[in-house]
């Protein structure tokens, strides 16, 4: 084993050209890989690792204070439950900090038992008077760390640690920033009477019998009011929307990515099986069995792929390890550190068996012959079929490309893939940059409100240009009528509300006839209600509508608290209610032109609450994340079109000695590569944008659609960017190559016919 | 090699034995009777989920007398407490004041619809115990009405039993369509138990007991809600057309029970239903029965004779041990325990009747827990014979010793077949060298007919038994309590 891999080495090492570029290769892909792996499994695992690490309750309650013995001893007779503590949770309270303040803080005055949270530097309060415990987010924001002094409603407060807790996002995505007290120091401090709780952290014995405990906890939770339950699956569930559409481009990239290295190095290996044919009728006519010549590949293929797999792996992980874990702070959760070797290591183990295989099965193939019809270097294909091309260098490089159809073929459709992916990309980062400043949220469709119109606003509203759709909103506050405190709003469009609102359906369907409902699933969870179940809602008015539950929805607004209706019964219960519009613009309208055109016509609007100052930080590391991705692409394709070439100049190098014989130099060959080259790009590029357009942008605003509007179509500046990159890797590609041809004598390049 | 061939043979063939009785469903630690002493229902991981454990031996209680040898067996009887077999669609209930929390938690219950099949299960599994006397010691039903005594005496009867009230199928306040997330609704609520309501408006059939069964009176059989004597009004409630959904909000609830009396309630009710209402199908088996109706169909349906208004009684549990049944109950209304002093002076007289034989007395209220109770204890303190005074009511398990010049005898209360932990009680006299001792085991009743889902669900109930310890502690449950005597026979 030990003399078979020392020759396979020495063998690599006497074509040290071409196993250098294999390797250069196989890194590409591999750091493909490592990206995509790296901020995959960042975001799949990282709110699991946080909660972990944080001792995240299972159930949160949140409500009117209470004394904490009247919570306690309905907590206490709830099934399932392994601990409990409780808290006193108070907002608006003024933070300030060598510069920095706000008056949204949130301070969370903690008592004994479990803290629900994890300190990632500093520590844990004592209960001293004057300690304080920051969130991540708020230490990062404003740049604090433990020993600093925070001054908290007033107080002078030292900074004894900084938690994390990944039950919200982090500050400022979230526009609380939370600091913790003990309730025996600076609580006491702050006025906190420490018999009162407005928060109940919970955690069971078995998480997947939450739901019994979640009923009971409704069943005796009668008097306490404005109760609101937050269980870590539902936690889990809001963070990760905001992370699911990033995490399903990178899978389906992944993938895309592994289909590159397969066809690639599928590719690479056949041709050097064809290269070599002499070599394997030499070594079957000394009696190496099919096996042993396959396996010799095998080995040469694992020695290549070993070093070059886990350079390539290191180097994509590097890159993305920055903005993932910028990524997963802004989520509250933690990067993987350590544990993102067992995934990296797997994504090498499939790499090297994928190179291996590649190499293994073009030569178990050709040593199925018979020695002698191996060496006399029997094509694996049959010949392709001559098409017309341009006359010249130019042509001559195409037709000679074009020539392997088979491997032509599968660079032209990798490209093609590589080619959507950036398309992909550019036009989904371009969104979210636009989504930084574009006033449409989360969940809504419609980018303008007006308010308080009479109805005849409406028709004058539709006829401005750029308005795509107009429809009035009712939205009505509105009670449980059995008196469990609990507080939801309805909102009715007339019509199909997804035309306007389309929170995604997790259960059941949407809302047809004007009994039915579609309740968030924060709701659903409040009142235990279920598809098939009845809401009964006290309006202002004092009246009480009921709805049939046919769908329950992942709202985002009012923590899932809401239910979507038709207005008929709701203007039933509450005759006065009245609507605002929702506008809806067409794509490519300019907002402040419309909203100007309507106040010209005397219609005042307002903008549709938009993505806040905080959740721009996060779009922006969203995109920072996808250009990483895209640039790791960028270089693949280079690869591509680089290997394809190189490919053919060695199948080709006794063709082009002759050339260069006859006096063509490196300009010429130059030209001769690079119509190889303009070829594989002029196919490939109108089926990237094609795929892009058809396949790739629509799917993935498909996925998003029920969060927001992402028109993921590639523009034509976006096209036209890509095709010019493509070109010029083309170029880059052809220059390269050719110099390393001109590096060969043309006796030696002659010899080989 | 041919050893090894055969013990691989035996070994195989033992693994083909075990698994085919357990497909057959022939669990081996499951005892047939329900005895707890092999095994019972336990939830080690406390994640509110009950699988069969390992049983709790006796404990021998020598609070009384010094531990020894038991020798010969006198008696073997069993009690069933607190059954509360309901008519849980009945309009006469007021299931909303639940959620107000104690002490209304008894007037809603997550597992109340299955009432009828938990009785039946429990004659079940007291059948195949095999006692030679069964004692209900009351609350044998919920509500006062005509229909849920006939469907509980049908369970101990035998026969099926059809646990259906008003219109075919379940009328009440779980059903999934009802919008208030305060009760417990199967077909969406976790655990979710789809279809479980219409099933258990099904009829399902009883066994009946074989053994003698003896009937204690309790305040649900006579009172409406256990508290409030019925009257034409509250009658008409219950074989009514509408179903109270809520208290109108100027409607104060008395937590004493004093002042819930038949006036307050017949004021209340002098305008109609206080608050919104809601159409139910009406049932004239609802009626409300009066307390000699009661009396007289629980003597017809027990092996009780006698005529007496109250259900006062005494009878052989076996050669040798004699049972006197107490009628505490009020019939003016009130949950807690009556003994009148003619009540006193008859259990005197039932005592000397007794002689020589070793006295079991039986009771709803604990004897301790009332005025005339305590002065009927002040009586047994003078009986030697006595062994025990045994009640249900408290729905709690628990086993006190009372001492008095006469050797003592012990204060049992078994908890309720409607709350958990849903068992009934076992009892075993045997003879020892200076008296007796007496052998008291609890008895889970048998998952039949959506049994089983009653048990999981008084489990979980948060106002139910189980956050309220109404299993007591082991010296409650399984205990062998010694007794010594100086009468010898």
């Amino acid at each position: 084993m030990i003399a078979s891999a020392r020759g396979a080495w020495s063998r690599l090492r006497g074509r040290r050209g071409r196993s250098l570029l294999a390797a250069a290769g196989i890194a590409a892909v591999a750091a493909m890989m490592g990206t995509a792996t790296t901020v995959a499994y960042g975001l799949a695992t990282g709110f699991d690792r946080a909660a972990e690490r944080a001792d995240l309750p299972d159930l949160i309650a949140r409500f009117e204070p209470e004394q904490v013995d009247e919570v306690d001893a309905r907590v206490e007779a709830l099934p399932n439950v392994a601990s409990r503590s409780y808290r006193q949770e108070a907002t608006e309270v003024p933070l300030a900090s060598a510069g920095q303040a706000t008056s949204s803080g949130a301070v969370h005055v903690v008592g004994d038992g479990r803290r629900g949270y994890a300190i990632v530097a500093g520590d844990d309060l004592s209960g001293a008077g004057d300690e304080v415990v920051v969130e991540r987010g708020l230490a990062d924001a404003w740049g604090l760390a433990p020993g600093d002094r925070l001054s908290v409603a007033g107080v002078d407060a030292r900074i004894v640690g900084v938690a994390v807790a990944p039950d919200n996002v982090a500050f400022p995505l979230a526009s609380a920033p939370r600091v913790y007290v003990a309730s025996q120091g600076l609580g006491a401090q702050l006025g906190a009477d420490p018999g009162l709780t407005n928060m109940a952290l919970i955690w069971s014995q078995d998480p997947s019998r939450l739901d019994t405990t979640l009923v009971q906890a409704r069943a005796v939770s009668f008097g306490i009011d404005n109760l609101r339950f937050l269980t870590r699956a539902g936690v889990q569930v809001q963070l990760d929307e905001a992370a699911g559409i990033v995490i399903a481009l990178l899978i389906a990239f992944s993938a895309a990515a592994l289909g590159v290295a397969g066809v690639t190095l599928g590719a690479t290996a056949r041709a050097e099986v064809q290269r070599r044919l002499e070599t394997i009728g030499v070594m079957r006519g000394l009696g190496f069995s099919r096996i042993g010549v396959a396996a010799q590949y095998g080995l040469e293929a694992v020695i290549v792929a070993v070093p070059a797999g886990a350079l390539g792996l290191g180097v994509g992980a590097l890159l993305a390890y920055g903005p993932s874990a910028r990524l997963l702070e802004s989520l509250n959760e933690l990067p993987p550190g350590a544990a993102l070797l067992a995934p990296l290591a797997g994504c090498l183990l499939v790499i090297v068996g994928l190179v291996a295989l590649a190499t293994m099965w073009p030569a178990w193939r050709a040593a199925s012959r018979r020695p002698a019809e191996i060496l006399r270097g029997a094509e694996l294909t049959a010949r392709p079929r001559r098409l017309p091309y341009p006359a010249g260098f130019f042509g001559l490089g195409a037709r000679l490309v074009a020539a392997r159809v088979g491997r032509t073929a599968a660079t032209v459709s990798v490209l093609a893939v590589s080619t959507a992916l950036v398309l992909l990309m550019l036009a989904l980062a371009t969104r979210l940059d636009a989504l930084q400043n574009d006033p449409a949220s989360l969940g809504k469709r419609y980018q303008l409100t007006v308010n308080g119109a009479p109805d005849s606003t409406l028709p004058v509203v539709r006829d401005v240009p750029g308005v795509a759709a107009a429809a009035p909103r009712y939205e009505a506050s509105a009670a449980d009528s059995f008196q469990l405190g609990e507080t939801f709003k309805l909102i009715a469009f007339p019509g199909d509300h997804t035309e306007y609102e389309s929170p995604p359906v997790t259960e059941g369907r949407r809302v047809q006839t004007a009994g039915e409902a579609e309740i968030g699933a924060g709701l659903a969870n409040a009142l235990g209600a279920r598809r098939g179940s009845t809401i009964a809602a006290q309006l202002g008015s004092g009246r009480e509508v009921r709805f049939r539950v046919v769908g329950i929805v992942a709202a985002l607004g009012n923590e899932g608290r809401v239910a979507y209706v038709r207005p008929t019964r709701l203007l039933e219960g509450d005759p006065g209610l009245t609507p605002a519009i929702a506008v809806r613009l067409s794509p490519g309208a300019d907002p402040a032109q419309v909203t100007s055109e309507l106040r010209s016509r005397g219609i005042d609007t307002a903008a549709v609450g938009a993505a806040t100052s905080s959740s721009r930080e996060f779009l922006g590391v969203l995109a920072d994340v996808l250009r990483v991705v895209a640039i790791v692409n960028i270089l693949i394709a280079l690869f591509i079109l680089t290997q394809s070439l190189a490919l053919t100049a060695l199948e080709r190098r006794p063709t082009l000695a002759v050339l260069r014989a006859g006096g063509a130099g490196r300009r010429e060959v130059a030209l001769v590569l690079a119509g190889g080259a303009t070829l594989v790009v002029a196919l490939a590029a109108p089926a990237g944008v094609v795929l892009e357009r058809a396949v790739l942008g629509p799917a993935v605003a498909d996925m998003a659609v029920d969060y927001v509007t992402l028109p993921l179509s590639a523009d034509v500046g976006q096209i036209t960017f890509a095709v010019l990159g493509l070109l010029l890797l083309a170029l880059t590609a052809a220059l390269w190559v050719a110099r390393q041809v001109g590096r060969t004598p043309i006796a030696v390049a002659l010899r080989e016919e | 090699m041919r050893l090894a061939a055969i013990l691989l043979g035996v070994v195989l063939a033992g693994a083909v034995a075990l698994a085919v009785a357990d497909w057959r469903g022939g669990s081996a630690g499951e005892p047939p009777t329900g005895s707890t002493l092999s095994a019972t229902y336990v939830d080690p991981d406390g994640n509110g989920r009950l699988d069969r454990g390992a049983g709790e031996a006796l404990v021998d209680r020598s609070e009384l007398a010094p531990s020894a040898r038991p020798g010969r067996q006198l008696a073997l009887f069993a009690q069933l407490s607190d059954a509360h077999v309901v008519d849980e669609e009945s309009p006469a209930r007021l299931p909303f004041l639940d959620r107000l929390g104690a002490p209304l938690t008894s007037t809603f219950r997550p597992q109340e619809a299955l009432t009828g099949q938990v009785l039946a299960a429990t004659v079940e599994s007291l059948n195949a115990l095999g006692p030679q006397a069964v004692v209900s010691t009351g609350d044998l039903i919920d509500n006062a009405q005509s229909n849920e005594l006939s469907q509980a005496l049908s369970i101990l009867r035998g026969g099926t039993v059809d646990p259906n009230g008003g219109a075919p199928g379940y009328d009440g306040v779980q059903s999934a369509d009802n919008p208030d997330p305060l009760y417990y609704r199967p077909d969406v609520d976790a655990p979710r138990h789809p279809g479980l309501l219409e099933e258990a408006e099904r009829p399902f059939p009883s066994p009946g007991l074989h053994a003698p069964w003896y009937p204690v009176m309790g305040n649900h059989e006579l009172l409406f809600q256990g508290e409030v004597r019925p009257s034409a009004r509250t009658s008409s409630v219950a074989t009514g057309r509408r179903a109270l959904l809520r208290l109108d909000p100027s409607v104060e609830i008395p937590t004493d029970e004093r002042a819930l009396t038949p006036d307050l309630v017949d004021r209340l009710l002098s305008g109609g239903l206080p608050g919104p209402t809601a159409g139910t199908p009406p049932d004239r088996s609802r009626r409300q029965l009066p307390a000699e109706g009661v009396a007289r169909r629980l003597r017809g349906a027990g092996d009780v004779g006698g005529r007496r208004p109250l259900l006062d009684y005494s009878f052989d549990i076996a050669p040798g041990v004699r049972g006197i049944a107490l009628d505490a109950a009020r019939r003016d209304g009130g949950a807690k325990g009556r003994l009148g002093p003619g009540q006193i002076e008859w259990l005197s007289r039932e005592l000397d009747r007794a002689g020589r034989r070793w006295v079991v007395v039986f009771s709803h209220q604990p004897l301790d827990s009332f005025a005339g109770g305590r002065r009927a204890l002040a009586v047994l303190d003078r009986s030697p014979g006595v062994v025990a005074a045994v009640a249900g009511h408290t729905h709690r398990n628990s086993i006190v010793p009372r001492r008095s010049p006469s050797g003592g005898y012990w204060l049992v209360t078994t908890g309720a077949l409607i709350d958990y932990p849903q068992q009934s009680r076992a009892f075993r006299l045997l003879q020892t060298a200076n008296g007796v001792a007496l052998e008291t085991w609890m008895v889970d009743h048998s998952e039949a007919n959506l049994a089983g889902v009653s048990r999981e669900l008084a489990f979980l109930d948060a106002q139910g038994g189980r956050p309220r310890g109404n299993a007591g502690t082991r010296l409650d449950r399984n205990a062998r309590l010694f007794k010594a005597s100086s009468i010898r026979r």
